[in-house]
């Protein structure tokens, strides 16, 4: 019985036929497997993948580097040279990617666990602790004994690139939040500056110069309320002596592990001080723009790192202290009291997946060399971890372009780091869920951070 | 011999396509099963997986959080797909009555539509800004106070809806005149000549015709919902607290920001679930209607 499709064709005719000879008939089989098997390994060949060392003469060294690009293109440029003289042998390149902040962690670990091969890498001091602990970070102890370096740098600033004492990453550079703020609104509202200094002295100047710029447009004070709100707040538990997490015996599988602390009353006096900005009328801010906000003149006064002086043109670097004013401190529960602030900054890491660790290594050093690193840091107002650069030759000319460099460097006594375990992107945003919590009016400071430290106890594995 | 060979060239055919679907649709949802059935994390990724079984599905549907999230999900998806829909399809009839430049308007609503979500997501991002948005900023001419249009948990949803309805509308209204196009003029014009009003032309004609496309239009607009997270993401990442986190973006928030694999797995399984049950349903409605409408004619 034939069968007539609907183009008219027969197809028992059609099928009887036999319009190829048989070696044809193979030829197609072949062709059907090598496509199906260019199909299913094409997506092993990762496009990340970078051809190392093939001849011995060529190496390119891959890197994923954090945005702004300009410093890395600065710092690369000038510490490749410097890699390519030691080793005239070699045809040495190198191959960054610069991602936005947002993307860079995740680019990492993706890559990483996809065992990609990086031999470079910018790590956030936060993040340290996860990388390690997933194994994707070279251990740098015996290089860094063999380097001899270590004393260079402040201690803290050190012991950041160590989890579970050994060496994971070298704090290239860092930054410390302060306040700033606009000396004529300060002068309109007849707020004096060192009034800001207390956090009773802080609502009183935000009411006063909301009075004073109503309807031009500008808010008294800024209060962050994006996703990183808790690095705004942890520089209030830490200038009472409270800690964000502490070791604590008796865990159920780690036997010492961390615990939340963040909870305590240093923690609830903390969030109260928040609240009570909220009630005097001070709006958290959903959106951040590092700065740019108060460059733009929207707001009088701000608690923002110190990169907030690249927002200014550098020809205004010289005159800037006319306009703008700079407290070295966050605002203290009383009078004289200790302040604190919080660092940040980026330190550099090999993975465990870099084919030319000794390499990376050597460029690595290079890049955080004084004669290196200082011009990068004077020109994007970054301020150096070690002391070389910090109290050393290069500070004179640093003091001369970056505007109140000293006060800044001065905070540098006063900063803490955040905990670099690989809970705490989670801890964070528990953090967060309790200041949401009391800026929204949902929970008082004490139930929402008691409730915040019962799910980070969970995250990690006290239950 | 060669009757099994010409069995099995057929079949041979299609092996790229099966291929490409095993290797990129398959092979994924697989792996996403096995992935929720172990314990790993981005910091264990390396190391050995511990079988769970179904504990990461226990936690979940006891984790408060993400019963938040499917609430979320439900008024965005639901909120979203109403307006899409209804917008969409005024719009498209309106488009195919015998008006000048309607060729023109069709081009200009399909733009916002081919903006990436992204970048819909920043451009709301300003517009609904609390300070300096043009929305408070109209708002304030007219002697209205300013509304917290994303950091208030009352109206931060409906604000992405809105959003999601400038970017999504497009596809409803173009899918639908497509649908219209498809429908033979004559049939108004004999609705015409026996007395039937526009308004009566549409329900009676153009309704019951449409019905197809409906459906399809209504699958495709509720799955692309469930699953959308970027407008979102960049628009408020989820807050004010979970106010505006959708399961899609708390999958993706907890796989990818906490590097819990496992429980993204997990929430990705029971969001295909969803899609799949939503689906299935409503291929039920459109072939419940179909045999109703068999019936009536029988």
């Amino acid at each position: 019985m034939s069968k007539i499709d609907s183009f008219g064709f027969d197809n028992n005719k059609l099928c009887d036929r036999n319009l190829f000879p048989k070696s044809f008939d193979n030829f197609k089989i072949i062709l059907v497997i090598t496509l199906m098997a260019v199909i299913l390994i094409a997506p092993a060949l990762s496009p990340l993948r970078v051809v190392h060392g093939q001849q011995p003469s060529q190496v390119t060294i891959t890197a994923i580097v954090a945005e702004p690009k300009e410093r890395w293109d600065a710092l690369f440029a000038s510490a490749l040279d410097k890699l390519r003289e030691k080793h005239p042998d070699m045809a040495i390149k190198i191959d960054y990617r610069v991602l936005p902040y947002a993307d860079t962690r995740k680019q990492i670990l993706t890559a990483m666990a996809g065992k990609t091969t990086i031999d470079l890498i910018s790590v956030d001091q936060i993040w340290l602790g996860e990388f390690a602990e997933g194994r994707f970070l070279s251990d740098l102890t015996s290089l860094a004994n063999s380097w001899n370096r270590s004393s260079d740098w402040y201690k803290t600033n050190w012991d950041g690139g160590l989890y579970n004492g050994k060496v994971y990453g070298i704090w290239a550079w860092t930054d410390v939040r302060a306040m700033w703020y606009w000396k004529d609104l300060l002068n309109q509202s007849g707020v004096k500056p060192d009034s800001l200094s207390t956090w009773d002295g802080y609502l009183e100047a935000a009411k006063k110069i909301e009075n004073s710029t109503n309807g031009k447009g500008i808010q008294a004070v800024h209060l962050v309320g994006a996703s990183h709100s808790p690095d705004m707040w942890y520089p209030y538990l830490w200038m009472q002596g409270g800690e964000i997490v502490k070791q604590k015996t008796g865990h159920p599988e780690k036997g010492t592990y961390w615990f939340p602390s963040y909870n305590s009353t240093e923690g609830v006096r903390a969030l109260e001080f928040l609240k009570a900005q909220v009630d005097a009328g001070i709006k958290p801010q959903i959106n951040h723009f590092w700065g740019q906000e108060f460059a733009d003149k929207k707001f009088a006064m701000m608690l923002e790192g110190s990169w907030l002086l690249g927002h200014f043109n550098r020809t205004e670097w010289s005159t800037l202290d006319k306009k703008v004013g700079m407290i070295p401190m966050f605002p203290v529960p009383k009078s004289g009291g200790p302040s604190a602030t919080m660092m940040g900054g980026w330190m550099l890491g090999i993975p465990e997946t870099s084919a030319n660790k000794a390499l990376s290594w050597e460029l690595l050093t290079i890049m955080v060399e004084p004669d290196i690193l200082a011009p990068m840091l004077e020109k994007y107002a970054y301020l150096p971890t070690q002391k070389p650069i910090a109290e050393g030759q290069y500070s004179s000319q640093l003091a001369k372009t970056i505007p109140y460099y000293k006060e800044l460097i001065s905070m540098l006594s006063i900063g803490h780091s955040r905990p670099s375990i690989s809970e705490y992107p989670q801890i964070a945003d528990n953090i967060r869920q309790a200041i949401d919590e009391v800026y929204l009016g949902l929970k008082q400071p004490k139930q929402a951070l008691d409730d915040a430290a019962k799910k980070s106890a969970e995250v990690l594995g006290w239950t | 011999m060669l009757q099994s060979k010409l069995y099995l060239q057929p079949y041979l055919l299609i092996v790229p396509s099966l291929a490409i679907l095993v290797a990129f649709l398959l092979f994924p949802l697989i792996w996403n099963v096995y992935l929720a059935l172990h314990d790993v994390s981005l910091t264990t990724i390396l190391g050995d997986w511990k079988y769970v079984g179904l504990k990461n599905f226990a936690s979940l549907l006891q984790d408060g959080d993400f019963h938040t999230s499917l609430y979320v999900s439900l008024i965005f998806v639901g909120g979203s797909v109403a307006l899409q829909f209804f917008i969409g399809m005024i719009v498209a009839v309106v488009l195919n009555q015998q008006i000048r430049g309607s060729n023109t308007f069709r081009a200009l609503f399909i733009i916002p539509w081919t903006v990436s979500a992204v970048i819909t997501g920043f451009s709301f991002k300003f517009i609904f800004n609390d300070s300096f948005g043009i929305v408070n900023y109209g708002l304030g001419q007219i002697g209205l106070g300013p509304v917290s249009w994303l950091s208030d948990p009352g109206t931060v949803v409906w604000s992405l809806i809105v959003a999601n309805m400038w970017h999504g509308t497009p596809f409803t209204i173009i899918f639908l005149t497509a649908g219209l196009f498809s429908i033979n003029p004559v049939v108004y014009e004999a609705a015409r000549i026996d007395g039937a009003t526009k308004f009566k032309s549409f329900l009676y004609i153009t309704l019951p015709l449409l019905r197809p496309f409906v459906i399809i239009n209504l699958i495709l607009i509720t799955m692309w919902s469930v699953n959308f997270f970027d407008l979102i993401l960049v628009m408020t990442n989820g807050g004010p607290l979970f106010s505006s986190t959708t399961s899609s973006l708390f999958m993706y928030r907890q796989a990818f920001e906490f590097g819990l694999l496992s429980k993204g797995a997990t929430v990705g399984f029971i969001l295909i679930a969803m899609n799949l049950v939503l689906a299935y349903s409503y291929m039920r409605l459109l072939r419940s209607q179909d045999k109703s409408i068999e019936i009536k004619h029988s």
